[in-house]
């Protein structure tokens, strides 16, 4: 893919977790939607602020449990029936009890692994580069002491001027554009 | 993909804007006046059903079917009283603000022990209508009844064999027993409960400390003086409906099946009183949600257990056991065992998987509403096929005595609930002099 060229958008730099959601709350009531927090621990009220929707990992660790237990379930039952039938103590072939445990197991196996896989890739995970990283102290202060808020470029209120002067209006250390 | 602010979840959902600061506690914090009114509409289910019930007194086999109902309407109560208590102390030993709201409630459950064990006394009464070993309870009416053909060999050696234990005088002085310990711990948790408000240090880390100790010190050994009990108890009371059945699991089972009732009716306790005040300030959706995974490790533990019980009995396949799984799934029972699996785990099972559900108020009043009722179907079970008449032959023509499985219950149940509502009034609906209180007082977060 070739490297995407233009501006990504505008990062502003705030001290206190508290004028970050107060920026941010203020960002969605004048009509932004793509925006993002970035702080170096989770503060709720900034997701909040954000209107973080749901997520769609509940839908694959489901997904990813039923899909353990129709594999595991057939699995079994084509084993004992047609791959190995073989008699033990007389009961049926297709002797379903035995074969609930371990596709409770494959559920909780799969459901597990869909979850932790399924949430790194809906995090967009792995990811060796993102714009935001080119903003000045980013790197270090989103991971210790500074609360940031970037408006994307992609938003359709995004406009260089405006809402830089918009960000500049809140008591932030410092408002940057920042490249793809 | 909803973009919707669900921070309460409730149709009522009074929003509260994030750091706003916490809320206040509301100055009243006595059960709101409504409670009567429930309290007074269980009396009428309860007449109602009553009414019902007498003309099955009438029909062929009727009494014996009231007998047994009533042992299920008793069995469920004592599930709430002791179940209640259990939890109270599971609340105490782990902390924890999630549990902080069912203290009231638990309590009031267990100040309905007594009640409870005076409901027991029919039984004991009528005992040798419930009971073979009642019916024939020394060696030599046994052997009597052996040799009229009555009772089985089998039967008759596992009677002789369990006496000291399965005998009129013996299991009465177990029941008395068992009764007396759970009234013991239940007198002093409630004593010193209220105590612990009343601290003139209330509100201080050192009354905190002082009052948890001393919680933690009785329910520690409570729990386990509790598990001893409820599994004797679910013996004399219920396994022993068949003399020849044994599985080592029975007590845990029931322990882990009044987890699961105690949760679904504090939950629907604490729901259908967030409606006003005090509650309605106090219940979070967090801690709502919170209630809700606990119910559903509840309903996976059961159905784990009992699934267990009857893997294991399955793959031994012993002539000595299997007859007791042969006895409820013949015979028209496959419908009730069947109905059995699909109320009491599919069903909450399935809802109880969406956060959605767990955090919705509406919902989680069926929901809890279903899991109580479902107890009842797997208590009918439980107890009906141990019976000649009933074993892997469930029939409703000419036995209309059995639609007494609906009514007693009913009447049993409601009669209880009223008897809870009202204890539940007698006090304050919220333990103060609790650190969490401060913390179910901050505003919570989508998150």
């Amino acid at each position: 893919m070739p490297p995407r060229e233009g501006i990504y958008g505008l990062i502003a730099e705030f001290n206190t977790p508290s004028e970050l959601v107060h920026a941010t709350e203020q960002a969605r009531a004048a009509g932004y939607r793509r925006m993002e927090c970035y702080t170096p621990y989770p503060v709720e009220e900034a997701a909040e602020a954000l209107h973080f929707h749901k997520t769609r990992v509940p839908l694959v660790c489901l997904l990813g449990g039923l899909m353990g237990v129709t594999t595991a379930f057939l699995m079994e039952t084509w084993v004992n029936v047609w791959g190995y039938p073989l008699n033990i103590a007389g009961r049926p072939l297709f002797s379903w009890p035995a074969f609930i445990i371990p596709a409770y197991e494959w559920t909780i196996l799969f459901a597990g692994l869909s979850a932790a896989f399924g949430m790194i890739a809906l995090n967009g995970m792995p990811q060796l580069y993102h714009p935001v990283f080119n903003a000045p102290n980013f790197r270090n202060g989103a991971t210790t002491d500074k609360f940031f808020l970037c408006l994307e470029a992609s938003d359709p209120k995004f406009s260089l001027s405006e809402t830089r002067a918009f960000l500049e209006q809140f008591p932030a250390i410092s408002v940057v554009e920042v490249d793809h | 993909m909803s973009l919707g602010h669900e921070h309460n979840g409730a149709a009522d959902g009074h929003h509260q804007s994030a750091h706003h600061g916490p809320r206040t506690l509301p100055s009243a914090l006595a059960a709101p006046e409504i409670v009567d009114v429930w309290r007074t509409r269980l009396l009428m289910v309860a007449a109602l059903f009553a009414l019902l019930t007498i003309p099955f007194g009438f029909s062929h086999e009727g009494k014996n079917h009231i007998l047994r109902a009533y042992l299920l309407g008793y069995m469920t109560c004592f599930s709430f009283a002791g179940g209640g208590l259990v939890l109270l102390m599971l609340q105490y030993v782990t902390g924890g603000k999630w549990g902080l709201l069912l203290r009231r409630p638990l309590e009031a459950m267990t100040r309905t022990i007594w009640v409870v064990g005076l409901m027991l006394l029919p039984i004991l009464f009528f005992m040798k209508h419930l009971y073979q070993w009642a019916l024939y309870p020394t060696a030599a009416a046994t052997a009597e009844a052996l040799a009229a053909h009555a009772i089985t060999a089998e039967q008759a050696m596992t009677a002789d064999a369990k006496r000291a234990m399965l005998s009129p005088a013996s299991a009465t002085l177990q029941s008395a027993v068992i009764f007396g310990v759970l009234l013991l711990i239940t007198y002093f948790l409630n004593k010193w409960s209220l105590q612990r408000d009343a601290d003139p240090a209330r509100g201080t880390q050192g009354s905190f400390d002082a009052w948890r100790i001393k919680f933690e010190n009785l329910s520690g050994i409570g729990i386990f003086i509790y598990v001893v009990l409820l599994t004797d108890g679910a013996i004399i009371w219920i396994k022993s409906l068949d003399v020849t059945w044994y599985s080592s699991i029975w007590g845990l089972q029931f322990l882990v099946g009044q987890g699961y009732a105690v949760l679904a009716l504090s939950i629907l306790s604490v729901i259908l009183l967030s409606r006003y005040e005090p509650i309605k300030t106090l219940l979070r959706t967090t801690e709502q949600h919170d209630l809700g995974k606990f119910a559903f490790a509840f309903v996976m533990l059961n159905i784990y257990l009992t699934f267990a019980e009857f893997l294991i009995i399955w793959s031994g396949n012993v002539p000595d056991e299997i007859p007791w799984y042969l006895n409820r799934i013949h015979g028209g029972w496959w419908y009730v065992c069947t109905a059995d699996f699909l109320f009491h785990w599919l069903v909450p099972f399935t809802l109880l998987l969406s956060r959605d559900l767990k955090r919705n108020k509406k919902k989680m009043i069926w929901l809890t509403c279903w899991m109580i009722f479902a107890r009842c179907v797997d208590m009918f079970w439980l107890i009906e096929p141990n019976f000649k008449d009933a074993a892997g032959n469930l029939h409703i023509s000419g036995n209309i005595g059995i639609l007494a499985y609906i009514t007693v219950p009913a009447t049993v149940l409601s009669l209880w609930g009223a008897y809870y509502l009202t204890q539940l009034k007698a006090r304050p609906l919220v333990n103060v002099n609790d650190p969490h209180l401060e913390e179910i007082l901050e505003p919570e977060h989508a998150h």
